[in-house]
């Protein structure tokens, strides 16, 4: 017995189930760490260096000179930029997940919704109090015809969400590309036309307190469909159908709920927070759009939506995170020369550790009840059991 | 005519053995979204040993080429361990599982194949050069109208395909380990009452996508760009899991499926050509394949079945 006591001591403090959502992914996060400064040791690099490079270059803490005008929240308001469309995109594949579905089409309906805002908004001279709402509303509206198609596709044909979502990204993807090199097409940059500033979901170049900074609009929305996405998944019937749906379509029937509604319902929320994404994507940070590239934003948000546990609340910090990463390591290789692959070579790790976590909760449980004389109770009411651990 | 042959074919049959890859490790019950890293890993080792090995082999040789292919079948199943475990043994989600490789594969060649270029032969390059495949035609049998382009110019992995999807088949419906992995996608409940253990079935089946998905990605390697590089990672393996799911997760159906696909590009970029069009609209003409595929699925997907016990933890005390 005395052998296993520091294991021991390891389990109780990863945490009883009521704190694990917070304890787990920390530890993930922190083995994820280890094994990134162990590749930068051996690379010959210092990583706490390597490190706070990261977090200076997403502006959390003062890098050591700046351009006039600029200062760390400069920064961190890019930061914040990035972390605008991630958070959108990862509600829309948590939506989804939660509903049983998988919407790897989330780059593609970002493409599209952005494309079309673009062009018919972007291109116009509308006076921005008419512009911007019409650029969200048409993220929304295509966003969503784009997800429900895919809802429709799998309930009337049985086509599978992950082929027609791939399908239609590569449709996407080239006919949008067509249409940009043969009409709005900007001979010097190679890309689309600039979108005029108008219709752009930011404010450009304003000073916050004597530093010359922007503000991502789309932010304040973002925070506030997080929280209506968590509202309407846990406390709407259309959110019990969802998930009901999501955990057993076969009962949710037998329970008298229209699957195949609730589906097409499920794809046309996450499309239309995909479109959002778009939308603040291609006419927020990023003016123009590339022509025949889907952004990584649709991929990486899979990643952001399963570190924050498909919780719509998790996502805001998986989604900082995420974020901090990729913008900071810009600055972090051209400043301590690790490279930029590094960064994702992190996300990968903290994502490793973190699908291990469903495992590990298991370990915790079974760690914690063997200090018990009877092991046989264990299996019969762990939570019980974990909540005495606790309270001893 | 006969370019659209030569390479339908030589995008099909890569394509069809990742497919296969899936096929094995879905139909015992593994979902495997992981082929993208898996194949990339694949050809990252492939590139790997032809770059290390580039002074031990005369320059003409053509051994690195075939053992390229053998390291690369190698590296995609040390690989999809990664896979096998997290989904066997830490009970990981395996669409999250998938995911992961994927992430993890991308960053790590990336990383790897940088580091390496710089460290090792000291110059600063994301990719490892390959030797161009030779190509190879059959003197007589290529005469033959139509059917002899199948002869013509092929590369020779496209004989190394042939001969595994043949092998792969016979192991997976003749077999009595391809009996018990078809039993560990569908009813894993009867298949350990049987006294089998269903977490190794579903364990090698996974190296075996692994294995297959990296000759595959090898394959991809040297017929798109004569080099490894992260441009290796362009979709092919989520659309080798669209084809698999069109061929119903069989074998044969999932062949046809692959040959239309690549038929299907093959043939628009001819068109293209012989238009004489401008490239932007060789845009348009690019998503001939993809409307294909989907046109197709609307008419033959209802009855489409995936394996029953497939995505989900093989739990004994479950009825």
């Amino acid at each position: 017995m005395t052998k296993k006591k520091p294991l021991q001591l390891f389990a109780r403090l990863l945490g009883n189930e009521r704190w694990q959502f917070i304890t787990i992914p920390a530890f993930s996060i922190l083995c994820s760490l280890v094994a990134i400064s162990v590749i930068i040791l051996l690379i010959g690099k210092n990583p706490l260096e390597a490190f706070s490079s990261l977090l200076a270059g997403a502006g959390w803490i003062a890098k050591s000179n700046y351009a006039g005008g600029k200062a760390a929240f400069t920064d961190f308001m890019d930061m914040l930029d990035a972390f605008t469309p991630m958070l959108f995109a990862a509600l829309a594949v948590t939506v989804a997940l939660k509903s049983g579905l998988f919407n790897i089409g989330v780059a593609g309906q970002m493409l599209l919704s952005g494309f079309i805002a673009t062009v018919a908004v972007g291109y116009s001279d509308l006076p921005s109090v008419v512009a911007r709402p019409l650029v969200l509303l048409i993220g929304i509206v295509v966003g969503a015809a784009a997800g429900a198609l895919m809802g429709w596709l799998k309930d009337r044909f049985n086509i599978h969400e992950v082929v027609s979502s791939i399908m239609l990204n590569y449709i996407f993807q080239y006919v949008i590309s067509f249409f940009i090199k043969t009409r709005y097409i900007d001979p010097v940059s190679r890309q689309s036309r600039m979108a005029a500033a108008s219709a752009r979901l930011e404010i450009t170049d304003i000073k916050i307190a004597g530093v010359t900074t922007h503000f991502p609009l789309g932010l304040v929305l973002a925070l506030i469909a997080a929280i209506g996405i968590w509202f309407l998944l846990a406390k709407t019937k259309t959110g019990l159908e969802l998930t009901a749906t999501g955990l057993n379509a076969k009962s949710a029937r037998y329970a008298g709920i229209r699957t195949g509604r609730t589906l097409i319902i499920a794809m046309g929320i996450s499309g239309a927070l995909a479109g959002l994404a778009g939308v603040t994507y291609y006419l927020g940070s990023v003016r123009s759009i590339i022509p025949g590239e889907l952004t990584s934003v649709g991929f990486d948000s899979i990643a952001v939506a399963l570190l924050g546990n498909t919780h719509p609340l998790g996502n805001i910090a998986s989604s900082l995170l995420i974020t901090t990463l990729t913008s900071g390591s810009t600055y972090m290789s051209s400043t301590v020369g690790v490279r930029q692959e590094i960064a994702s070579l992190i996300v990968g790790m903290i994502l490793l550790f973190s699908a291990c976590g469903g495992y590990l909760k298991l370990w915790v449980q079974r760690a914690t009840s063997e200090q018990l004389p009877d092991k046989g109770s264990e299996s019969v009411h762990p939570r019980t059991i974990s909540g005495q651990e606790e309270q001893a | 005519m006969n370019t659209i042959i030569i390479d339908g074919l030589s995008f099909a049959l890569p394509l069809l053995i990742i497919a296969i890859g899936g096929i094995y490790s879905e139909r015992s019950g593994i979902t495997n979204l992981a082929l993208e890293g898996l194949l990339g890993f694949g050809a990252f080792s492939g590139g790997l040993f032809v770059a290390a090995t580039a002074g031990v082999f005369a320059p003409t040789s053509q051994v690195p080429l075939y053992l390229s292919f053998l390291v690369a079948a190698g590296g995609g199943a040390l690989f999809s361990i990664l896979h096998a475990v997290l989904c066997i043994k830490f009970r990981a989600d395996q669409v999250i599982s998938g995911v992961v490789v994927n992430i993890v594969s991308i960053a790590l060649t990336g990383f790897f194949t940088s580091t390496i270029n710089a460290a090792v032969f000291g110059q600063a390059s994301n990719k490892f050069m390959l030797s161009t495949s030779p190509r190879l035609t059959i003197p007589l049998i290529s005469k033959i109208p139509l059917l002899g382009a199948v002869f013509t110019n092929f590369y020779p992995f496209e004989v190394i395909i042939l001969v595994l999807v043949a092998l792969c088949w016979y192991l997976l419906y003749r077999t009595r380990y391809g009996l018990h992995l078809r039993a560990a996608g569908d009813n894993p409940q009867a298949l350990d009452a049987a006294g089998i253990d269903v977490a190794r079935v579903r364990f090698k089946a996974v190296l075996m996508s692994g294995a297959l998905s990296g000759v595959g990605g090898m394959c991809f390697a040297y017929s798109i760009s004569t080099n490894f590089s992260p441009a290796i990672y362009f979709g092919s393996g989520y659309l080798a899991i669209a084809a698999l799911i069109f061929g119903n997760w069989k074998i044969m159906p999932t062949f046809a499926a692959c040959l239309i696909f690549g038929f299907a590009r093959s043939a628009a970029y001819q068109l293209v050509l012989a238009l004489n069009a401008d490239a932007s609209v060789a845009d348009l003409a690019m998503i001939t394949p993809y409307v294909i595929t989907l046109l197709l699925l609307a008419f033959f997907a209802k009855t489409n079945r995936s394996p029953r016990a497939l995505g989900e933890l093989y739990d004994k005390s479950k009825r």
